[in-house]
């Protein structure tokens, strides 16, 4: 059996992904947060990957460890050895890396990395589903906002006040929220 | 009810139409920018080979003219930030991006796959990737040094305690008390990893098996040997100036005094890079080296330390990076001094030619620890990596001189010279390696 490893500040991010390894008959022996005592733990636990943030100042920690056990080749899967450029280019912007501590045949290295990458993208996209979110709520607000300013200054009911706002919108060839975000600005120069 | 209801309602609607003007104003630059970007679009069409002929023609304008160079936050970054802040790379037709790096691997995985176009990087790092230490073999290029000297190795407090205060009393206690002793540089393959060993063995400890090395990154060495996880390590400033100020530990000995003027950042980029855009890389080498000029004037030091204190790049206070610039030492345990040979930029370029013999030291060091199994052909690497004819040409155009030879020679801490010669020998010639 595998023993993995990760290390990620993030732990939100990396949960999903050991539940995932261990559904799928992967030991996950440790989940670090705090990476100075990595050296420590890599020694006393040795795991056969590690995976770890692309951005982690601690990678240079695992680069030592993979150069000083080299009796044999133990593969960086950054640089793999199957070459295969697009699957590396995915892991780097999904910002997955994984030292293999150890000589793993790359089949069975490979079902963890995807697990990892698959995670870690998928963590990406709730990220922007949520911002995407916040932001169509914030759009919400100042279409709002527009609104009640238009209402309070014309004295007229809110449909009224929202097809003005669209009919200029559309006039202008804008956004409603961006034109809705500009008369906000306005109302605070000018009222 | 239309639009024109709102503005011509001048009673309470004033603020909708200074909108309506506003915006009015932007599409007019709108549609300028559009104007703009026709003509781009048909200077597109001029045919590629009426292009390749201007270049052929003497043209050595840059291939590409921004580039991002990537840097670890320390004191030898100074060249890169100061050839893009202080506009230096203007003037050779390119603007420099610094990219700040969190480790040396992300340094050489993202020059090795394109993401940045070069980087402030450790001689040895560049030679290991070449030879396919730890990772895919990729032909590498190392453009010029960027520093000389100006590293340290720092013993913990303890080890103080224990009355170690130089190489002699390190060894007496590590014959007398038996521990597991644990020294951390900054890469396997780097330039930090090298000068330890080096300084170790010259002291009669062999780093493969009286000590335990381990790496970790410049930023983190003085927290953690606060809290006892190591008993020395050996970097760049200004982390073992912060040792000292956060009394932690003391200066056992500074590089220069293990090999006086060594080589130690390189400007690094692949061998792809530089056969796609060697007119870029050029520029580069240039504005850098100019940079490297600005920086070695006494008199600028204060202001370039201010300047790469700051948060985007080395982020700690500028009195830690500005004593030992200027070689105001300190080692931490009562003697001070003004060190004459403290970290060199450019010294009329001797600093900064990639001299044959640096290169093939490192391969040397490599081999002499097993990080490489069998003697390369120690020339035809460094000459293959070490970009003589570009860095030439450019110091042409800063006017930095050029030297005839493209080896030198130099005698390190144990009396041992290293002049190129005969690299497999000299190697192989160390009482203590792997």
């Amino acid at each position: 059996m595998l023993r993995v490893m990760i290390v990620d500040n993030d732990v939100e991010r990396t949960k999903p992904l050991k539940q995932s390894l261990l559904d799928t008959g992967y030991e996950v022996i440790a989940h670090l947060r705090d990476t100075v005592n990595l050296d420590d733990a890599c020694c006393e636990l040795k795991p056969d990957i590690v995976i770890i943030d692309t951005d982690s100042p601690s990678r240079d920690t695992l680069e030592n460890i993979c150069v000083m056990t080299m009796n044999e080749p133990r593969p960086i899967v950054m640089f793999t050895h199957d070459g295969d450029k697009e699957q590396i280019k995915l892991a780097t912007q999904a910002g997955v890396c994984a030292y293999v501590v150890g000589s793993i045949p790359n089949e069975r290295l490979r079902p963890v990395i995807d697990a990892a990458v698959a995670r870690f993208e998928e963590f990406k996209h709730l990220r922007e589903a949520l911002n995407e979110a916040n932001n169509k709520l914030n759009e919400r607000k100042v279409i709002e906002r527009a609104k009640g300013l238009i209402m309070k200054q014309r004295k007229i009911d809110e449909d009224e006040a929202y097809s003005l706002l669209r009919s200029m919108a559309m006039q202008k060839n804008m956004r409603i929220a961006s034109l809705s975000e500009q008369i906000v600005e306005a109302a605070q120069l000018l009222l | 009810m239309s639009s024109n209801d709102i503005t011509s309602d001048k009673n309470n609607s004033n603020f909708l139409q200074s909108i309506a003007v506003d915006n009015s104003r932007r599409d007019f630059f709108r549609t300028s920018a559009a104007g703009a970007f026709g003509a781009a679009a048909l200077m597109g069409l001029v045919p590629n080979s009426i292009k390749t002929n201007a270049w052929a023609a003497g043209s050595d304008a840059p291939e590409i003219t921004e580039v991002k160079i990537g840097f670890i936050p320390l004191t030898d970054c100074a060249p890169i930030v100061v050839a893009a802040e202080m506009g230096f790379d203007k003037k050779y037709g390119i603007k420099i991006i610094p990219q700040k790096q969190a480790s040396w691997a992300a340094i050489r995985d993202k020059t090795v796959n394109g993401e940045l176009h070069a980087s402030h990087v450790l001689y040895g790092l560049v030679y290991g990737v070449q030879m396919g230490i730890g990772g895919q073999q990729k032909d590498m290029k190392v453009l010029m040094n960027l520093d000389h000297n100006g590293q340290a190795i720092t013993l913990s407090n303890g080890l103080k305690d224990k009355g170690v205060k130089d190489g002699k009393t390190l060894k007496r206690l590590l014959d007398n008390e038996n521990r597991d002793y644990i020294f951390a540089n900054t890469f396997p393959t780097g330039t930090h990893a090298m000068w330890l060993n080096y300084w170790l063995a010259a002291n009669g400890i062999n780093p493969v098996t009286d000590i335990k090395s381990i790496v970790v990154p410049p930023p983190q060495m003085v927290a953690n040997m606060r809290i006892g996880n190591m008993d020395g390590f050996c970097v760049g400033e200004p982390w073992g100036a912060r040792a000292i100020a956060d009394k932690v530990g003391f200066t056992v000995t500074t590089t220069q005094d293990i090999w006086l003027d060594h080589p130690e950042k390189v400007l690094g980029t692949t061998g792809e890079f530089v056969a796609k855009n060697p007119n870029t890389a050029r520029a580069m080498i240039a504005a850098i080296l100019e940079a490297c000029k600005y920086i070695d004037a006494v008199e600028n030091r204060a202001k370039v330390a201010k300047l790469i204190s700051g948060k985007a790049y080395v982020n700690t206070s500028e009195e830690v990076i500005a004593g030992r610039f200027v070689g105001d030492y300190d080692n931490g345990i009562g003697k001070k001094w003004k060190d004459p040979n403290y970290m060199k930029f450019y010294q009329d370029g001797t600093v900064n030619f990639p001299y044959l013999s640096d290169g093939m030291w490192f391969l040397t060091q490599h081999k002499r620890w097993g990080l490489l199994k069998a003697d390369p052909d120690y020339l035809s690497v460094a000459t293959k990596v070490n970009e003589i004819k570009l860095y030439s040409e450019a110091a042409g155009l800063v006017g930095a001189a050029i030297p005839k030879d493209h080896m030198r020679s130099s005698k390190l801490m144990d009396g041992i010279v290293w002049d190129g010669k005969n690299p497999a020998a000299y190697a192989a010639g160390f009482k203590i390696k792997a």
